[in-house]
């Protein structure tokens, strides 16, 4: 048995084997576009297999992706492709594919390796912090919206009766929710500012460097480094889900931008939203909520049936978003995945070292699948 | 048989290699493999090459149908032809269904009807044939003689230009003809667009419609449709919301997809079979459609063969959205296919996606892809171009229920073996629109199927000026 970096050759095997275990039907090119059209253009790629006499049994792969914070941008590592053949469990493999990571993440000097999971086990026996958890923003536009948000509880099983019985009792206080909600956030939609130009943007603008810097600068802490290059790669080129991104300018000055997806559960998903927070003609809060509804109507009107988004920890952005959101009619769901934070020797000396509070984090950081 | 339907025919089929099939398969077809012949000359070749006998009439018996493994697919033929008498001839790639009569020195010789099949489709041959009509005056996919042999869904034109380039890759390779398309054929092609007749859900006719689905039904004794009165109260105080705002999200939805589609705008005479929204409401719209995506105009169901009204709309329509239309798609489909064409022509019209039915889904001129017009009176084609609608949303969900989806992906996955374009209408109205509640969600999952299968987005005017 090897355990070691894929070999040229080997890609279709190690999609192959994810499909087969898990029962999807991820594409090549979706493989393709995970690990290796990143913005991480050295090779070989940080994607750990065990080969048994050239059956791969066990697959464990980092998305390298770009952070900033006060000292600049940095790359971390995002854990993905977690899984070990049934067959051969106890036999530490996770822990061995790791070892070979560890190495390569301390070679290219990654600062962090994170990750959400609902299996922390495996890797806090690796040295790894759980931190926090992901929780939800949600907001229902029809009844139809529950199933959906209940059917991870289900773990894919066929509903029993008890569980058939809870979802219409959901369906039902839904309508209440969905009643007030329309209400808080047509309520929203009248304190939009005129003078701003709301644009869809058709392609990464160049100015979203720039705008992660002067996030940073105003609310300080750390996340991902979204420049033109990154949103091209993680929202336009996505092969699972593509966003719509709407902008906020004036004069042609990007003042902050929020992206949403239709998940193909139907859900609609608030993928990212970001403001800097810096413009001194207008209020953060006001940005924020109008970049919120065009979100929650960009969905609906795309034919969702609710729209998610995370809230995830105390970083001064996420808790404004969460108190913006919840003003227009969105609820807070305290459910989700555990954060898993790995800190490199590389990350020991930012200026975030050990902090996750100090993360911005919105789905963005997710793996693209639902948007 | 006149020389330029020959010519015509040939064009036609290049084109189609063109724009569906790798630049080899194009090559291939243009290295002279393929002859187009009378019969007699036909059966005399001993060649290593295609011939394709013109001059055989299309009967209007049909024959039964019967399919070929061609690509991992299934090619259905019908008129099918005897082989030829004499020595030497062999059928493939066997007796019971074959494909080609092939004789030793490697000729072969389609064994249906291939010229007379796809020149009578597209020229409108069945309804050109036949004085059956509907209430609107249009051909009904029922009044059609393939819908008793379940043709109405297969693509004649592409799986004949499949089977050709498939036999001219083998017969280049070693002689004999291939039943594959290996590397040779392009992804599917969605043609997606959206015929914009109501963009505000509170329109009289509308509303009154309601009114009488509220009423109607005591007449028969049955429970009045009180659902009704929610949607006119619904839509009276947010008239935008499932109509206008659709058409917004339906635009988002294929941005999110990498696709884009064209949106074919209806102004000119209100009323039940006209315009049922203001012409700002669409002038609106098209401020918002950004580049990429197309604006058509759906020409008004009073425009029908009258110069005065039809002028009157797009003058309107091209002040309101400050360029003039070029694609188009009638209302109701209502067009005569011996006039129509020459007619839409002579005010601009140049891509025309009306050639679809109303009652079923299916190709009414047998191609999945656009096609030149061709007057058959005067032997000459015409300077516009047809891309035939295959697929209507409502009829869509009608015709196949819950397996709608799996109809349509049915469809499009044999696009993907033979090659092809289709044509998709989708109003913003049946988008997502709890009114129509069988609707739901139906586009997005149709979408969703198209990028599983890797189909690519043109417009249907993005699609012609690639061969024009």
């Amino acid at each position: 048995m090897e355990i070691r970096l894929i070999a040229p050759g080997e890609e279709e095997l190690c999609n192959q084997f994810q499909n087969r275990i898990y029962g999807k039907e991820r594409s090549l090119e979706q493989w393709h576009w995970d690990f290796v059209a990143n913005n991480y253009d050295r090779t070989p790629i940080p994607y750990a297999v065990v080969s048994d006499g050239g059956r791969i049994a066990g697959t464990q792969a980092f998305i390298p992706i770009r952070m900033i914070d006060s000292d600049g941008v940095y790359w971390t590592a995002k854990s993905e492709e977690t899984l070990v053949d049934p067959d051969y469990r106890g036999q530490k493999l996770f822990e061995k594919m790791y070892a070979v990571l560890f190495d390569y993440a301390r070679e290219h000097e990654f600062a962090w390796i994170w990750g959400f999971t609902p299996a922390t086990k495996a890797f806090v026996r690796l040295d790894f912090t759980v931190p926090d958890r992901t929780e939800q923003l949600f907001m229902p536009f029809s009844s139809r919206s529950i199933p959906v948000m209940m059917a991870k509880s289900l773990g894919g099983k066929k509903p029993r009766p008890v569980h058939r019985l809870k979802i219409a009792a959901a369906r039902t206080g839904c309508l209440a929710a969905q009643a007030l909600s329309s209400i808080k956030a047509s309520s929203g939609r009248k304190r939009a500012i005129a003078d701003i130009d709301i644009r869809t943007m058709e392609k990464a603008d160049e100015q979203t460097g720039d705008l992660c810097r002067r996030f940073i600068a105003n609310f300080g802490g750390t996340t991902i480094y979204r420049d033109a290059k990154y949103l091209e790669w993680r929202l336009y080129n996505n092969p699972y889900c593509g966003s719509v991104v709407r902008a906020l300018y004036k004069d042609d000055k990007l003042l902050g931008y929020v992206a949403f997806a239709l998940g193909d559960d139907g859900m609609g998903y608030l993928v990212d939203l970001l403001v800097p927070g810096d413009d001194t003609r207008y209020a953060t809060e006001d940005l924020v909520r109008m970049l919120l509804l065009e979100a929650v109507y960009g969905t609906r009107n795309m034919g969702a049936t609710g729209i998610r988004g995370w809230r995830v920890n105390n970083h001064p952005f996420d808790k404004l978003i969460g108190r913006i959101a919840g003003q227009i009619g969105f609820y807070h769901i305290r459910r989700g995945y555990d954060v898993v934070l790995y800190n490199c020797e590389a990350g020991q000396k930012r200026a975030v070292h050990g902090e996750f509070d100090q993360w911005y984090v919105s789905r963005i950081f997710t793996e693209g699948v639902l948007g | 048989m006149h020389p330029r339907q020959v010519e015509y025919l040939k064009k036609q089929i290049a084109n189609h290699i063109a724009l569906f099939f790798q630049p080899r398969a194009a090559d291939l077809f243009e290295s002279g493999m393929v002859r187009f012949l009378p019969l007699g000359q036909a059966v005399k070749l001993r060649e290593k090459a295609i011939a394709i006998p013109f001059d055989i009439p299309v009967s209007d018996n049909q024959g039964e149908p019967y399919s070929v493994e061609l690509n991992r697919t299934r090619l259905t033929f019908s008129n099918p032809l005897p082989m030829p008498s004499g020595g030497g001839w062999n059928p493939l790639p066997n007796e019971s269904t074959p494909l080609w009569y092939a004789n030793d020195a490697g000729t072969l010789i389609p064994a249906w009807n291939l010229f007379g099949t796809l020149f009578h489709l597209l020229t409108f041959g069945e309804e050109r044939g036949s004085t059956q009509r509907d209430g609107h005056g249009r051909f009904a996919a029922s009044f059609s003689p393939r819908v008793k042999g379940d043709l109405l869904e297969v693509p004649a034109f592409n799986e004949a230009v499949a089977a050709i380039v498939a036999a001219c890759a083998g017969l280049a390779e070693n002689g004999r003809p291939a039943y594959d398309l290996d590397g040779l054929v392009k992804p599917p092609v969605m043609v997606l667009s959206h015929d914009c007749d109501e963009l505000k859900g509170n329109d009289r006719w509308t509303q009154m419609v309601r009114v009488a689905r509220i009423i109607l039904p005591l007449f028969k004794f049955k429970l009045p449709g009180l659902d009704n009165l929610w949607w006119i109260i619904r839509n009276a105080f947010t008239p935008r919301r499932f109509y206008f705002d659709n058409a917004t999200g339906m635009l988002d939805l294929e941005r999110s997809f990498g696709y884009t589609s064209t949106y074919y705008l209806l102004n000119g005479s209100g009323g039940r079979f006209g315009a049922r929204s203001k012409l700002a409401v669409s002038a609106e719209l098209a401020g918002i459609i950004p580049p990429g995506w197309d604006l058509g105009i759906h020409y008004n169901y009073d425009t029908f063969s009258n110069d005065q009204r039809f002028e009157a709309q797009l003058d309107q329509l091209q002040a309101a959205i400050g360029s003039k239309p070029v694609v188009g798609r009638a209302h109701y489909l209502k067009f005569d296919p011996a006039k129509s064409f020459a007619f839409w022509r002579r005010f601009g019209i140049y891509v025309d996606e009306s050639s679809g039915y109303a009652d079923r889904i299916g190709y009414r001129n047998g191609i999945a892809g656009c096609f030149q017009v061709y007057d058959p009176d005067s032997n000459q084609p015409l300077d516009i171009r047809e891309l035939p609608m295959t697929i209507m949303d409502t009829t869509l969900v009608r015709q196949y229920g819950e397996g709608a989806i799996a109809k349509f992906s049915q469809l499009l996955f044999h696009l993907s073996r033979v090659g092809g374009a289709m044509s998709v209408v989708f109003h913003p109205g049946q988008f997502f629109n709890p009114e129509h509640k069988a609707m739901l969600g139906v586009y997005h999952k149709m979408l969703i199927e198209c990028r599983r299968q890797g189909a690519v987005s043109e417009t249907a005017r993005s699609l012609v000026d690639r061969v024009r």
